[in-house]
């Protein structure tokens, strides 16, 4: 009950901040240089094809009449016409955001893990050479640009070693593979396409070890420090000097106590993986929610511009929400 | 203890000296990059296009016939400067809202943070892809939308800060001995609201260091030919696939050292306030 007042008092919060970023949004994208009607009648149109076009995506209307039909438009789903495809917006972000989301959620998750166990067996380690090691290949991890570690993978796995399939594309397209959430493991699990399922696989590969590899360094560094946090705490040192056995020690009060902290991370993490995708997207040519928006914002594409950046601090402000309800949970010092 | 903290101290001093020896060592290049190499970073050298390193070119030749080498060398100035000025930027308005926000407190600081609400809803890189892909790209641009994202948070650090010093007695000392509010504010609150974004401000540099060169990378930053890391990765990521890898391997590899050597010595600078808060 309590949790559930919560996450309503949270929810009611985040109205007036996502309002904030409706009413920017519709304004930065208008007052910015750049033209819509241009990049789609090319630089040749006359006059009166322009208006022509100008009126059928309500662009003539004056501005405040644009906000209120866009808001009306929003309150019942509809995210607008893209003026690039001519298609509704919503249902072709449906489609581009299932990949992307494959690909961050099984990123984050792996690399959660890897740095829940390299974290924790690091801090055991303070200030000796295993500890030193992992935490300057955290630093390393920080500081390697994705797009570019993404190309170093292709040029290793994929042209000398040949490992890796072509960095194009999701999947085989000779495998058939029906589109349902566009998140082609899931696509393929639902229609039992063995075959798709294990290109889809293959795909993933080196565009996950990719954005793994930046993002596991400062989960990493987070879970040294609250890892290391624990050892220090009173109630950790009265168990180890009671002759607790190492493994209930560990399992008992390290991991969770450590644990308990992960979901704010994760959530600040994921932001960070959102960010990393674009440009990963762009690597392998993923045609994901990420080069689907860079393209809206390029053509100016005001619905599409609008509707995915809307999305993503949805998405990014739900996600912390999503990880105080996990943490309150976990923790049962907090209250919320 | 004794003994952890000296280790902590010899760990701290070592990332310093690695991370302050790799800067300076990429200030040096960037400023010698004339006589480190013999060709221009914009000179076209006809008769060699993708030529493989060796030669006439240390490191080869991209696309369009210009000098690996020379032109690695040359992005440093950019991206070092779009870098450090994009910081110092964010640095001197994030400080001002923050010791505003801070220290007026009420509606005001209210209204501020609401704002920072606003642009904190989005993931940072998402929003200095947002704002410069809407501005334009260009060295000006560049460093306000990178400014503009990382303002915020020092903006929130700083007003942090202030808000636990503004009622301390020697502030309210100084606002008794009839100092007026921008002298004490100047005086007395700044100085001491600063510490937390000292240690920040290098880790940021890397960090902007990489933003400047994701968006060149997707080509909205710096527009070819002019010399920049990220748009050379850029130009060379087709290069890739037909295994040709002198034309971005060694721009993302100058990239990855010289935001490394951010990191390091931020790191650095944080286990040394550590281990002296302790």
């Amino acid at each position: 009950m309590r949790v559930l007042r919560f996450v309503l008092r949270r929810l009611l919060q985040l109205v007036p901040v996502l309002l904030g970023v409706v009413i920017l949004t519709f304004l930065l994208v208008r007052v910015l240089p750049g033209d819509p009607i241009k990049t789609i009648l090319g630089p040749n149109a006359s006059e009166a094809d322009a208006a022509a076009a100008r009126a059928r995506f309500g662009l003539d209307q004056p501005l405040w009449q644009q906000f209120l039909d866009y808001l009306g438009g929003l309150v019942t789903g509809d995210f607008g016409t893209s003026i690039q495809s001519g298609g509704a917006v919503a249902s072709e972000m449906a489609v581009r955001l299932g990949p992307t989301l494959e690909l961050v959620v099984i990123a984050l998750i792996i690399a959660l893990v890897i740095a829940t166990v390299l974290g924790i067996w690091s801090a055991r380690r303070a200030g000796g050479a295993g500890d030193h090691t992992v935490r300057v290949g955290a630093l390393v991890g920080n500081s390697v640009p994705e797009f570019w570690l993404g190309l170093v993978l292709i040029l290793v796995v994929y042209s000398v070693l040949g490992w890796a399939p072509a960095p194009s594309g999701r999947v085989d397209p000779d495998t058939n593979l029906s589109l349902i959430t566009g998140a082609d493991l899931l696509d393929a699990a639902l229609t039992a396409n063995g075959p798709a399922f294990l290109s889809a696989l293959h795909h993933l590969m080196l565009p996950v070890a990719t954005l793994v590899i930046v993002i596991v360094a400062p989960l990493l560094r987070s879970v040294r420090a609250s890892a290391l946090e624990v050892l220090r705490s009173e109630a950790y040192t009265a168990a180890a000097t009671h002759g607790l056995r190492d493994r209930l020690l560990l399992r008992g009060y390290l991991l969770r106590a450590t644990l308990a902290r992960l979901p704010a991370l994760a959530a600040l993490v994921f932001g960070f993986a959102i960010g990393s995708t674009v440009l990963i997207e762009y690597v392998f040519s993923w045609q994901g929610f990420g080069q689907w928006a860079l393209r809206g914002l390029l053509f100016r594409d005001y619905p599409v511009v609008q509707a995915s950046v809307l999305v993503i601090a949805l998405l990014y402000v739900l996600v912390f929400l999503i990880a105080d309800v996990v943490q309150a949970i976990l923790d049962p010092r907090v209250r919320i | 203890m004794a003994r952890t903290a000296r280790t902590k101290e010899r760990f701290a001093s070592s990332l310093i000296v690695v991370g302050s020896a790799i800067l300076i060592t990429v200030v040096l290049a960037a400023l010698f990059a004339p006589l480190l190499s013999s060709w221009g970073p914009e000179e076209i050298d006809p008769a060699a296009s993708l030529a493989a390193p060796g030669g006439a070119h240390l490191l080869g030749t991209d696309l369009n016939g210009m000098d690996v080498w020379s032109r690695v060398l040359y992005a440093a100035r950019l991206d070092l400067g779009v870098a450090v000025a994009s910081v110092a930027l964010a640095v001197v308005a994030g400080s001002l809202i923050g010791l505003v926000a801070g220290y007026r407190g009420g509606l005001l600081d209210d209204a501020l943070m609401r704002v920072l609400d606003i642009f904190q809803a989005f993931p940072t890189f998402i929003l200095a892809l947002a704002v410069a892909a809407l501005l334009g790209g260009g060295v000006a641009n560049l460093i306000a939308v990178v400014a503009l994202v990382n303002a915020p948070a020092y903006a929130r650090l700083v007003r942090a800060e202030v808000r636990a010093i503004r009622d301390l007695p020697f502030v309210e000392a100084a606002r008794t001995s009839g100092s007026s509010t921008w002298s004490v504010l100047w005086r007395h609150v700044l100085p001491n609201s600063l510490t937390p974004v000292r240690v920040i401000a290098p880790l940021n540099c890397g960090w902007a260091m990489l933003t400047l060169a994701g968006l060149s990378f997707l080509g909205l930053g710096i527009p070819t030919p002019e010399a920049e890391w990220g748009a050379m990765i850029s130009l060379g990521a087709g290069d890739v696939v037909a295994g040709r890898w002198w034309t971005s391997v060694p721009p993302g590899l100058c990239l990855l050292i010289c935001v490394l050597g951010f990191s390091l010595l931020g790191e650095g600078l944080q286990e040394r306030a550590d281990s002296k808060r302790r």
